[in-house]
C-alpha cells in the first residue's frame, strides 16, 4: 500500500460552517484536541451566505415586546407541522437568546434598537428608548413576534467571521480543501474519516475518539437551488453509507419563495419581513387573498405553494426560464434598500441588472433548505453508530419537523453546536481510541480501488456531468413543491436506473492530482443514493404536511403519519429501507397552524 | 439580438506538471443572455475540457472564491456578466497567492496567516455571563465595525497591489481593513500601542505606498482608502507617543 | 518573530522613515516651488532677475540651498529607496503587474520612480552648472539659447509631475481629501507651474537669440 498521511485527535469535525466551528470552539475550550475539515477555507462555506438573521426572543425592539422562549416555541412547532420532537424545540428557544448574546460577547456586530422611529407597513414604530444599544430584531415569516437578530445584511457572514475568529483565537486545527469520502467504521462505532486533500488528490485518514459531521444542506442534488454549489449532501452520503446510520426526513424539502430568476440565487427573507410585496402579472398583491392573517408572512411551505398555486391558474408572469411573479420593495425607499437590504441591492444589479429602488424583482420558489438530515439524538449522537455526532442543516436533530422557519437555521447551527459541542467534550473526555489499523487499512483501500477504477475505466460509458444534470432534472420535476404518485413513482424508478448506471462512470480527463471531474464523479454516487431517499421518502408519505404537499393527499393525517422517517441504505443494497419512528410531543399537542391549511382560493384575483 | 461567438484566453497551470509552462489556452462559445463568467467556466469544464480548475462556491458574490484577474481587473468572477465583456477575454489566476491549478488560487492559506498575524479576534478578559443582558452598543458603532466586516477575504486587493506583489509579508489593504474592524470595536480592549507593535511597519499600514488598486478593484466596496487613512493616521498618533518601556 | 528580526527590533523606526520621507518630500516641493517663482522674476523684468540672484548671493542663500538640499534631498533618497524594487526580478514584477491590471495610480507610481532618479541625475548636473556658471540675466540666457533648453524643459516636466504625483500620493495615504478632487486640484496646479516654467524658459530663450 502506497504512503499516506493520518492525523490522530479528539475531536474530528468534518464541516467547518456555523455548526461545526461551534461544536469545535465547545469541544476545543474544554481542553480537547480538535481538527476541522472543510471543502472549502472555512469563512467561504455556506453560512456566510445567510443574510436574513437568527431567531431569539430576547424581546428587546418594540415589535418583539412581549416575546419570551415560550412564543418562540410555539412559533417553531406550529412551522414544523408539528412534525419536530418538541423536547429538541423546548432547549433550543431556551438556548437561542444565550447563545445570541455570546455571539455578541465573540464580536457579532448585531445591529442595535435605535431611538429613531421608522416605519413598517404604513405604521410608525416608536422604539422604547429604554432599549437604545440592545440588540434589535425584524420580522421573518412564520412568526408571531419579531425576534430575527440580524446585521444589516450580513447575519451569516459576520456570525462565521466572528466564530472563525474564536477557531483562530483558540489555536484550532483547520484542514481545508479537504473532503471527507467515507467514515471508518466496523457498524457499532465510528473511529474517524478517510479523506481526499482537494489540493494535491492525495487520500489521508483522519482517526479520532468522536467524528462530527456538520457538513451542511444538499440544495445541489436540485440544481435549481439557492445553496452554495458545495452543498452536495456530502455528508449526508458519509453517514448513509455506513448502511447502519439513517438520514431523518429526508422528504421534508424547503423552497423559498423568493429564488432571483434565472440564477436562483436568493433574495433574503428580509426583503418581506422589511415590508416588501408580491405581485403577480397584473401587478395585483396576491398574498393577502390566500392568507389575509399572514399575508407575505406566513410560514416558507406556504407562501411558496401559494406562489406556485397563483401562476398555476395563469397570474405568472411569462419569460424564457419559466413563469415567475413579482416582489416588489420600491415603497420602502432608497436610503432602506441601500442600508438594510444593501445585498438584496446589490445582487439584482449584478446578477440581473435591475436597481430594486426603481424596478421590480423577478422571483419563484426555489429550493433552500433540507429539513431533513443525519439523524440523531437529542444530544447530537446520530442513530446506529457510537462515537459520531452531527448537528447544523446536515443533522435532523429535529427541531424543524417538515417546515422550518426562516432564521431558526442559524439559530440552529450556534445553539446546537453549544449544546451537541458541550455533549460532544463530555463524551469524548471518557472515550478511548482503539482502533485497529487493519480497519483503517480496509476503508483506506476501499476508497484507493474507488480512485483507481474511475482513472482506469476512461472508457467508462458515463460522464459524471450528464447524470448528475439527469439527477438535477429528476428531482426538480418529480420532488418539488407539489408531488403525487406517478411523478413521485417516475422519480424513484429513474434514479434506481441513474444509480445502476452511476457505476459505469468513466473520467474524460486524467483524473490526476486534484482533478474537479474526479471530485465530481467520487461525489455523484452518493448524491444519488442521498436523492433516492428523499424521493422514496415522499412516495412513501400520503399525507401533506409542512413542506411536504401530495396533491392527491392534500390534507395532513396525523392518525396516521404523526411520525419521521428514517431512510437507511444497507450494504449492498439498491435502494434505500424506510423505516418509522413516533415524534416527540410534550407540549403541544397536533393542532392548526393558522395559514396554509385550507385549499383557499385567490378570491379577489378570480375575475 | 445576435449571438456572440466568445473568445476565452485561460491560463493553465497545473503544478503538478511543472514541466508544462504556464501558456494560455484558447475556448469558444457562445454567448447566452445573462450568462456571468460562472456559467462560462462550468460550460466549459462540462462541454468542453474536464481538467479546468477554478473555484467557485457561493456564485453569488458573497464567499470571494472566485476573484481572478478578468482582462487584468481583479474582480469576482461569479458577479462578471458576458454582456459587460469584449469578443475576446482573458482569464489569469490572482498574483500572490500560492497558484494551485489554472485559475484556482490558495487565497484561504494567505488570510488565515493574515488573521493570524494581526490577531484577528476581540482580544478582552472579561468573560461571558450568560445570564446578563447583552453590553449596550450604539447602533452607529455596530454599522462602522459591520462596514468593515463586509470584506469577503476574495483577495482582489491583495492581487492587483503592485506592493504585495512584490513584498511576500505585506498585510496589504485587507489586513489593515482587518485592524481597523477591531480597533473600532469597543470590546477589544488592545491599545493602540498594542496595535502599532502589530501594523505600525512596513509589512503592516506604513508599507503600502498609496496605489489604491485596491480600493479601485474591491468588489464589495470595502472603502478601502478611508480604512488605510485611519489606521494610518491611528497608527501614526501612537508612533509618535510611542515610549520605550 | 525570528531571531534576526528580534535583535533589531525598533517598533518606530519604520514609522520614523516613513514620517521622514513625507517631510522629506514636501520640503522639496515647497523648495521647487519656492525656486520656480524666483526663476519666474524674469516675467517682471531682468533688473528684477538680477537684483533677487545679487541678494542671494549676499546673504550666502546659494550654499545655504545647496546645503538644504544636499541634507533634505538625501533623506529623501535615503528614505524613498526602501520602495524602489531593487533586484531584477522585482523590476520585472511590478512592470509585469502594472502592464496587467491596466491601472492609472500604480503606473504614476512606476513613473514617480522613474522621474525621481531622472531628476536626481538632472538636478546634480544643473545645480553644477549654475554655481559654477554664475546667475545672472545673461549667464542664463545665454545657457538656455546654448543647448540648455531642452534639458531644462525636461527637467521641469519630470520635476513638476514627481512633484505633484508625490502630493497626491500624501494626501490619499492620510486621507485628507476625496481621490478624485484631489486629482483635479494637482492637474490644475501642475498645468499653472508647467506653464510658467515654459514661458519662463521661451522668455530666457528668445533672450539669448537677441543677446
Ligand atoms: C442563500 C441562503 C440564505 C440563508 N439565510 C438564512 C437566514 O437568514 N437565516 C437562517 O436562519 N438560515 C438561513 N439559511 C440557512 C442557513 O444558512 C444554513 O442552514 C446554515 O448556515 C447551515 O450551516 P452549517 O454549519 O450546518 O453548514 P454550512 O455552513 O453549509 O457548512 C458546511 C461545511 O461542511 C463542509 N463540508 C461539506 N461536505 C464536506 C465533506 N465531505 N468533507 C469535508 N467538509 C465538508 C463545507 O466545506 C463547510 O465548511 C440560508 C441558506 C441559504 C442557502
Ligand atoms: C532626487 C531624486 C528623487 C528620487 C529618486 C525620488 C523618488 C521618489 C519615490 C520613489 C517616491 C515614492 C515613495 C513612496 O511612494 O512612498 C517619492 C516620493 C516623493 N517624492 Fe521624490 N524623489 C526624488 C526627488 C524628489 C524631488 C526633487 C522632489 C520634490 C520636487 C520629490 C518629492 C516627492 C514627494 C512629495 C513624494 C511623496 C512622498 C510620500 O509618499 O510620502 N522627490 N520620491
Ligand atoms: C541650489 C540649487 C538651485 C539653484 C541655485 C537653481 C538655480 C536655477 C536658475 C538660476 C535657473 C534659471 C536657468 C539657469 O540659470 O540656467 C534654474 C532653472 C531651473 N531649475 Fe534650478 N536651481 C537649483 C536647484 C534646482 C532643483 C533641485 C531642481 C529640480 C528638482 C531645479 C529645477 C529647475 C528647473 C526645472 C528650471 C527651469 C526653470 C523654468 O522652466 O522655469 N533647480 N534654476
Ligand atoms: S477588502 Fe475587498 S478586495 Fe480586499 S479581500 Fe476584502 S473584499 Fe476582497
Ligand atoms: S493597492 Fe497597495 S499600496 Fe496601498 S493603497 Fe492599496 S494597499
Ligand atoms: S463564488 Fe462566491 S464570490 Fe464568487
Amino acid at each position: 500500500m502506497s504512503r499516506y498521511d493520518s492525523f490522530v485527535t479528539d475531536v474530528l469535525v468534518i464541516g467547518a460552517g456555523l455548526a461545526g466551528e461551534r461544536a469545535a470552539v465547545e469541544a476545543a475550550t474544554q481542553g480537547l484536541n480538535v481538527i476541522l475539515l472543510s471543502l472549502v477555507p472555512p469563512r467561504r462555506s455556506h453560512s456566510s451566505a445567510a443574510q436574513g438573521g437568527m431567531q431569539a426572543a430576547l424581546g428587546n425592539s418594540a415589535m418583539g415586546k412581549g416575546d419570551s422562549p415560550d412564543v418562540h416555541f410555539a412559533d417553531t412547532v406550529k412551522g414544523s407541522d408539528w412534525g419536530c420532537d418538541q423536547d429538541v424545540a423546548r432547549l433550543f428557544v431556551e438556548t437561542a437568546p444565550i447563545a445570541v448574546r455570546e455571539m455578541a460577547h465573540w464580536g457579532v456586530p448585531w445591529t442595535r434598537v435605535t431611538k429613531d422611529e421608522h416605519v413598517y407597513d404604513g405604521k410608525v414604530i416608536h422604539e422604547d428608548p429604554a432599549n437604545a444599544g440592545l440588540i434589535t430584531a425584524r420580522n421573518f415569516g412564520g412568526t408571531a413576534k419579531w425576534r430575527t437578530c440580524y446585521t444589516s445584511d450580513g447575519a451569516g457572514h459576520t456570525l462565521l467571521y466572528t466564530l472563525d475568529s474564536m477557531v483562530l483565537r483558540l489555536g484550532i486545527t483547520v484542514h481545508d480543501r479537504v473532503e471527507a469520502l467515507s467514515l471508518i467504521h466496523d457498524s457499532e462505532r465510528c473511529y474517524g474519516a478517510v479523506a481526499r486533500c482537494l489540493r494535491t488528490g492525495e487520500l489521508r485518514v483522519y482517526t479520532a475518539k468522536t467524528t462530527v459531521i456538520a457538513t451542511g444542506g444538499y440544495g445541489r442534488l436540485y440544481g435549481a437551488s439557492t445553496n452554495a454549489i458545495i452543498n452536495e449532501g456530502s455528508g449526508l452520503s458519509l453517514a448513509l453509507d455506513t448502511g447502519v446510520v439513517p438520514l431523518g426526513n429526508m422528504e421534508a424539502v424547503q423552497f423559498h419563495p423568493t429564488g432571483l430568476v434565472p440564477s436562483w440565487i436568493l433574495i433574503t427573507e428580509g426583503a418581506r419581513g422589511d415590508g416588501g410585496y408580491l405581485l403577480d402579472k397584473n401587478l395585483h398583491r396576491f398574498m393577502p387573498d390566500y392568507e389575509p392573517a399572514k399575508k407575505e408572512l406566513a410560514s416558507r411551505d406556504v407562501v411558496s405553494r401559494r406562489i406556485m398555486q397563483h401562476i398555476r391558474a395563469g397570474y405568472g408572469v411569462e419569460s424564457p426560464y419559466g413563469d415567475h411573479v413579482w416582489l416588489d420593495i420600491r415603497h420602502l425607499g432608497a436610503e432602506h434598500i441601500n442600508t438594510n437590504l444593501r445585498e438584496i441591492a446589490t445582487i439584482c444589479k449584478n446578477f440581473r441588472g435591475i436597481d430594486p429602488v426603481k424596478d421590480l424583482i423577478p422571483v419563484r420558489p426555489t429550493q433552500h433548505y433540507g429539513m431533513g438530515g443525519v439523524r440523531t439524538n437529542i444530544d447530537g449522537q446520530a442513530y446506529g453508530l457510537k462515537n459520531l455526532f452531527a448537528l447544523g442543516e446536515a443533522a435532523c436533530w429535529d427541531l424543524h419537523g417538515f417546515n422550518r422557519l426562516g432564521g431558526n437555521s442559524l439559530a440552529e447551527t450556534v445553539v446546537a453546536g453549544k449544546i451537541i459541542g458541550e455533549q460532544i467534550a463530555k463524551f469524548t473526555a471518557e472515550a478511548s481510541l482503539d482502533v485497529k489499523s487493519s480497519l483503517v487499512e480496509e476503508h483506506l483501500q476501499r476508497q484507493m480501488d474507488r480512485v483507481t477504477r474511475l482513472r482506469e475505466s476512461r472508457d467508462g460509458t458515463e460522464y459524471v456531468y450528464d447524470l448528475r444534470r439527469e439527477m438535477e432534472q429528476i428531482l426538480s420535476h418529480h420532488v418539488g413543491i407539489f408531488r403525487s404518485e406517478d411523478s413521485l413513482q417516475d422519480a424513484v424508478n429513474q434514479l434506481s436506473d441513474l444509480h445502476e448506471r452511476a457505476q459505469r462512470l468513466g473520467l474524460r480527463g486524467g483524473g490526476h492530482g486534484g482533478d474537479p471531474e474526479l471530485d465530481a464523479a467520487l461525489r455523484l454516487p452518493g448524491m444519488i443514493r442521498v436523492a433516492y431517499c428523499i424521493a422514496k421518502g415522499a412516495l412513501a408519505r400520503k399525507e401533506s404536511r409542512g413542506s411536504h404537499f401530495r396533491e392527491d393527499f392534500p390534507h395532513r393525517d396525523d392518525a396516521n403519519w404523526l411520525n419521521r422517517t428514517l431512510a437507511y441504505w444497507p450494504e449492498g443494497a439498491d435502494e434505500p429501507e424506510l423505516r418509522y419512528e413516533p415524534v416527540k410531543i410534550t407540549e403541544s399537542p397536533p393542532g392548526d397552524r393558522g395559514y396554509g391549511e385550507a385549499t383557499r382560493g385567490p378570491d379577489s384575483a378570480k375575475p | 439580438m445576435i449571438e456572440r461567438e466568445l473568445t476565452f484566453r485561460i491560463m493553465r497551470y497545473n503544478p503538478d506538471e511543472p514541466e508544462k509552462k504556464p501558456h494560455l489556452q484558447e475556448f469558444h462559445l457562445t454567448e447566452e443572455p445573462g450568462m456571468s463568467l460562472f456559467v462560462v467556466l462550468n460550460k466549459l469544464r462540462e462541454e468542453q475540457d474536464p481538467t479546468l480548475r477554478f473555484d467557485f462556491v457561493c456564485r453569488a458574490s458573497i464567499c470571494g472564491s472566485c476573484g481572478m484577474l478578468v482582462n487584468g481587473r481583479p474582480t469576482l468572477a461569479c458577479k462578471t456578466l458576458t454582456k459587460d465583456l469584449p469578443d475576446v477575454t482573458t482569464l489569469l489566476p490572482l498574483p500572490v497567492f500560492k497558484l494551485l491549478g489554472d485559475l484556482s488560487v490558495d487565497t484561504g492559506v494567505w488570510f488565515r496567516d493574515m488573521s493570524f498575524r494581526t490577531e484577528s479576534w476581540v482580544h478582552t478578559d472579561e468573560t461571558f455571563d450568560p445570564d446578563a443582558p447583552e453590553k449596550r452598543m450604539d447602533n452607529a458603532v455596530a454599522l462602522e465595525i459591520y462596514e468593515a466586516e463586509r470584506c469577503i477575504e476574495c483577495g482582489c486587493c491583495i492581487g492587483g497591489c503592485a506592493t504585495a506583489n512584490i513584498k511576500p509579508d505585506f498585510i496589504g489593504a485587507a489586513g489593515v481593513n482587518r485592524v481597523a474592524r477591531f480597533m473600532v470595536d469597543p470590546r477589544d480592549k488592545r491599545t493602540e500601542r498594542e496595535y502599532f507593535e502589530v501594523v505600525g511597519n512596513e509589512d503592516g499600514v506604513f508599507g503600502c505606498i498609496g496605489l489604491m488598486a485596491c480600493d479601485d478593484n474591491c468588489p464589495v466596496g470595502v472603502p478601502l482608502r478611508d480604512q488605510l487613512a485611519y489606521v494610518r493616521r491611528k497608527m501614526a498618533s501612537a508612533g509618535w507617543r510611542y515610549q520605550k518601556v | 518573530m525570528k531571531l534576526q528580526k528580534a535583535l533589531s527590533y525598533s517598533p518606530r523606526a519604520d514609522f520614523i522613515v516613513e514620517v521622514i520621507q513625507m517631510v522629506s518630500g514636501l520640503l522639496l516641493v515647497l523648495f521647487l516651488w519656492t525656486h520656480m517663482l524666483f526663476v519666474a522674476s524674469i516675467l517682471i523684468g531682468s533688473n528684477a532677475f538680477n537684483s533677487l540672484s545679487l541678494f542671494m548671493e549676499k546673504n550666502y542663500l546659494l550654499p545655504a540651498a545647496i546645503v538644504f538640499l544636499v541634507l533634505v534631498g538625501g533623506a529623501h533618497i535615503g528614505a524613498v529607496i526602501r520602495r524602489i524594487p531593487s533586484r531584477w526580478a522585482e523590476q520585472k514584477i511590478v512592470w509585469k503587474h502594472a502592464k496587467l491590471i491596466h491601472h492609472a495610480d500604480t503606473w504614476s507610481w512606476l513613473f514617480q520612480s522613474v522621474t525621481g532618479a531622472a531628476i536626481l541625475a538632472l538636478a546634480i548636473i544643473h545645480i553644477a552648472v549654475v554655481t559654477y556658471g554664475g546667475i545672472d540675466v545673461i549667464y542664463s540666457s545665454g545657457r538656455i539659447k546654448h543647448g540648455f533648453l531642452v534639458f531644462y524643459a525636461v527637467l521641469l516636466l519630470l520635476a513638476e509631475y514627481h512633484a505633484s504625483v508625490g502630493l497626491y500620493r500624501i494626501f490619499v495615504k492620510w486621507g485628507w481629501v476625496k481621490r478624485h478632487k484631489l486629482h483635479w486640484v494637482l492637474g490644475v496646479i501642475s498645468v499653472l507651474t508647467v506653464g510658467i516654467g515654459a514661458t519662463v524658459l521661451w522668455i530666457f530663450f528668445t533672450m539669448g537669440v537677441h543677446a
